[in-house]
């Protein structure tokens, strides 16, 4: 029951971790900030505004990409398998992409190519994270792994590429150069606008949920654990983002893999041996 | 037994009727004779019927004299071409098939034996195999060539899906080579087919290095006729442990020849200067499919160490291959990488010997074919009817042909995402692997390598799908594909939607989790065909306010030419550690 509920509040709960994360940022540089539901009312008046389209393909995919990340979040809340999970999440990314290219509007497509190169950044380390939880549990579904704990103990090194991978999905610096609103413009973001550009807008809510629910697994049974996991990657993702300058998207890929695919492969080796 | 030498004539003889007949009646024929040999693969797929059976010795004196001309014929075409190569793997042939002709042997098993693997290949040659002739009829009608010589076409790729049969049933390792050698030779005079020079020299170097193929097959069958004194694939998996190991891996290495993994990668991308269909029936349902094939069919025969090599560089040749096609333009080269990525997959799963192992290797196999043979089709449309090659001309297509688009999307979908076969294929066999890193922890490596093949495969596709779909909101002219494209692009879309039913048969997943993409894909499709924005306001693209006249940008990462001698080297490296291991 409550899960169902969750899972129907899932956007909105994101929303409010973003509306937090504009509070804790502006008090790290001081400033005040906007209120907690700032981006609430940003989504009232996007609604209210006139409609305007550049072609249907553009919106289809937009609201594709809402649907499945919030079915990828089901998933994850109602307990599948995880590698599966970490596919369908490709298959949202994917028609983001395509709706970033549907347009014929450079800033779009620059945003959609940084995009499937970041795919490269992340996909194969998301997978090793799941293989490191197979190892230990012997299946991947979520709801096993979520029954035992001490995962932190047994794959330190995959928790520290999960945190690498964790700016480039949430676009935070250095790894936004998806995103670079001083650059392209927010990518493929560019040419929605109105009640279009809210599905865009709740489907990074909900991108934060998948992210902070997937650091949540690594506490498995220790709930109290995971909210703690949760606020310190939280902090310390804004505390990054607030410290440093955006890399450029082939850096992001290389610094992202090289130091990813080598953490998780030594923490593999180490699982299967100690 | 009868459905299968119907199966092996049926083709022959339609090969010799489209030769001969007009080109009005032809097509009828055609079409005739390719429901035939479907409709006999799945009678014996339905009837699981397993049998054996041993020609008389006529046929096998029959079949040693076409060797014997075979080989003699290469020797020609090496002195008239004087390409050296070819010449001198010829004479090496000739030289150790003299000597396995003056052996005496001793038949002790089945020339055919029809298995599991075996009607499954059927299924996969016949079915598309006969799609893509169909296909070529359309195809080659425009060609500018004399009526003989497109009715030669047709007939050559009726040959091929004969021979191919026989190829999958063959037990008798003479048999084998025999056609082995065969497809090496329908594949020389297919490259060639236009005759210009590219296209010879590319068909000869496509003749030598599948000669490097027909050397190994002739030396293990020497070495198992002197260790064991038997010509029977299923004698020598049935040895054991005093196995000489060397035998099975010079078959491997024959495997890869033919899937042209990586250091032979060369001929199959040289193939491509033959008209399309000659490439989606290399790629999708003959050919290639030798090598995941008979790497299935003596995997049993392998020790550990052979199984982690061989898996090793088929999970190399997977994510080199697939890097490679990156930088590539043209659109066909594309496909080929990925031809030859996706084989190198089939080849490492097809190489771990579990029961689950040889499900997704097949389940692979099949897929592959469709959705391959479907691109490749696609391709030649592009050709044909729109005249593009490369991708950088492909721009916005998807507002001069929706239909096109669709083909191609669902073509490249259903090699990566859920709820298709492929994606599932590749699927489990991550999971096979990792479930592996339990029992030795070197499988690391081969996962690796995997995830990283199946990232750039992903990312290759949908950048080549995105190049499609940029609509322009101006006026525009469409272009109708010709009814018998499309008919069978349609058949081929069929097909995979009833392999979606086969995903069902896997425990690892619940039934929710498979069918909830399918759910998706429909909803999608529907709001898709239905959704209208009225009340939208349609714009011009905002584009901050900036009116630069481009066209759609694609990214290309170039590899340095030492990362490309290094990749070569490697892969030649793996190879040797193979052989060599093997031997130990």
């Amino acid at each position: 029951m409550i899960e169902i509920l969750f899972f129907l509040i899932a956007p909105f709960v994101g929303g409010l971790i973003y509306g937090l994360e504009r509070v804790v940022r502006a008090r790290m540089q001081r400033r005040i900030g906007p209120p907690i539901l700032q981006p609430f009312y940003d989504m009232f008046k996007l609604i209210q505004k006139e409609p305007f389209i550049v072609n249907q393909y553009h919106i289809i995919f937009g609201i594709f990409h809402f649907i499945t990340l919030w079915i990828v979040v089901g998933m994850l809340i109602f307990g599948g398998n995880l590698l599966y999970v970490v596919f369908i999440h490709l298959f949202s990314t994917i028609f983001i992409i395509l709706a970033g290219y549907s347009t014929k509007s450079i800033y779009s497509h620059i945003g959609s190519n940084r995009e499937l190169l970041s795919i490269l950044a992340y996909e194969p380390i998301l997978i090793l994270i799941a293989s490191g939880f197979y190892l230990i549990n012997g299946s991947f579904e979520i709801s096993a792994i979520r029954e035992s704990s001490h995962y932190l103990q047994t794959m330190p090194l995959l928790f520290l590429a999960m945190l690498l991978i964790v700016p480039i999905k949430l676009k935070k610096s250095p790894f936004d150069a998806t995103e670079a609103h001083q650059e392209i413009v927010g990518g493929v973001e560019v040419e929605y606008s109105g009640v279009f550009f809210e599905f865009l807008y709740m489907a990074k809510w909900i991108e934060y949920i998948f992210i902070y629910m997937l650091v949540f697994l690594f506490a498995g049974d220790n709930i109290i654990l995971g909210i703690v996991l949760c606020l310190i990657v939280f902090i310390l993702v804004n505390l990054v983002d607030n410290a440093t300058a955006r890399v450029k998207i082939n850096h992001l890929v290389k610094i992202a893999l090289i130091i990813g695919l080598v953490l998780s492969v030594l923490n593999i080796f180490g699982i299967v041996y100690v | 037994m009868t459905n299968v030498l119907f199966l092996i004539l049926i083709p022959l003889i339609f090969a010799f009727i489209s030769l001969l007949i007009n080109q009005k009646l032809q097509k009828y024929f055609v079409i005739f004779g390719v429901l035939l040999v479907v409709l006999a693969s799945i009678d014996i797929y339905y009837h699981q019927l397993l049998f054996s059976f041993v020609f008389n010795e006529y046929i096998h004196s029959i079949i040693k004299i076409l060797d014997v001309i075979l080989l003699f014929f290469f020797l020609y075409r090496g002195f008239i071409e004087k390409n050296k190569l070819v010449s001198i793997f010829a004479s090496i042939q000739i030289v150790i098939f003299s000597i396995i002709l003056l052996l005496p042997t001793t038949n002790n098993s089945y020339d055919l034996i029809i298995d599991n693997i075996a009607m499954t290949m059927f299924l996969v040659i016949n079915i598309v195999g006969g799609i893509i002739i169909i296909y070529s009829l359309e195809y080659i009608k425009t060609e500018n060539f004399s009526n003989f010589k497109k009715n030669s076409f047709i007939s050559l790729l009726f040959l091929f899906l004969g021979v191919m049969n026989l190829l999958v049933s063959a037990n008798s390792l003479e048999i084998f080579f025999f056609c082995f050698e065969l497809t090496t030779l329908f594949s020389y005079l297919l490259i060639r087919y236009r005759l210009d020079n590219t296209a010879k020299e590319n068909a000869l170097r496509a003749l030598w290095m599948n000669q490097i193929g027909g050397v190994a097959i002739l030396v293990s069958l020497l070495m198992a006729i002197l260790l064991y004194d038997t010509i029977f694939i299923d004698k020598i998996l049935n040895i054991g442990d005093d196995l000489f190991l060397l035998i099975v891996a010079l078959l491997a290495l024959a495997a890869f020849v033919k899937g042209a993994s990586n250091p032979f990668q060369s001929w199959l991308l040289g193939a491509m200067v033959a008209p399309t269909p000659v490439s989606a029936i290399l790629h999708s349902a003959t050919m290639v499919k030798i090598a995941p094939y008979l790497i299935l069919k003596i995997a049993p025969a392998f020790s550990p160490f052979l199984s982690l090599s061989i898996t090793l560089f088929g999970a190399f040749v997977f994510m080199v291959a697939s890097l490679m096609a990156l930088n590539k333009d043209f659109f066909k080269e594309i496909l080929g990488l990925s031809t030859i990525a996706l084989l190198g997959l089939m080849i490492s799963v097809a190489a771990i010997q579990s029961h689950k192992a040889v499900e997704v290797c097949l389940m692979l196999i099949v897929f592959h074919a469709i959705s391959k043979a479907l691109l490749f089709m696609q391709a030649g449309i592009l050709e044909k009817q729109f005249h593009l090659k490369n991708l950088s001309d492909i721009n916005h297509l998807i507002s001069h042909s929706k239909l096109l688009v669709f083909f191609i999307l669902v073509g490249f979908a259903s090699l990566t995402l859920p709820p298709f076969g492929a994606f599932f294929g590749k699927f489990f066999s991550i999971e096979l692997f990792i479930s592996l890193i339990n029992e030795n922890v070197l499988y690391i490596f081969p996962l690796v390598c995997i995830l990283f093949g199946t990232v750039f495969l992903t990312i290759l596709y949908f950048k080549v799908a995105t190049k499609l779909l940029t609509k322009l909101n101006d006026t525009y002219e469409t272009t109708k594909i010709l009814p018998l494209y499309k008919y069978t692009s349609f058949a081929l879309v069929f097909l995979l939607i009833c392999g979606l039913i086969l995903n069902f048969d896997f425990e690892s997943l619940g039934i929710f989790e498979v069918s909830l993409p399918i759910a998706l894909i429909l909803f999608f499709g529907l709001f898709w065909y239905f959704s209208r924005f009225i009340k939208a306001n349609i714009i011009k693209e905002y584009n901050c306010g900036e009116k630069d006249e481009f066209e759609n940008s694609a990214f290309y990462i170039e590899l340095k030419p030492i990362i490309l001698d290094a990749i070569k080297y490697i892969s030649i490296g793996l190879l040797v550690i193979m052989i060599v291991g093997s031997m130990i």
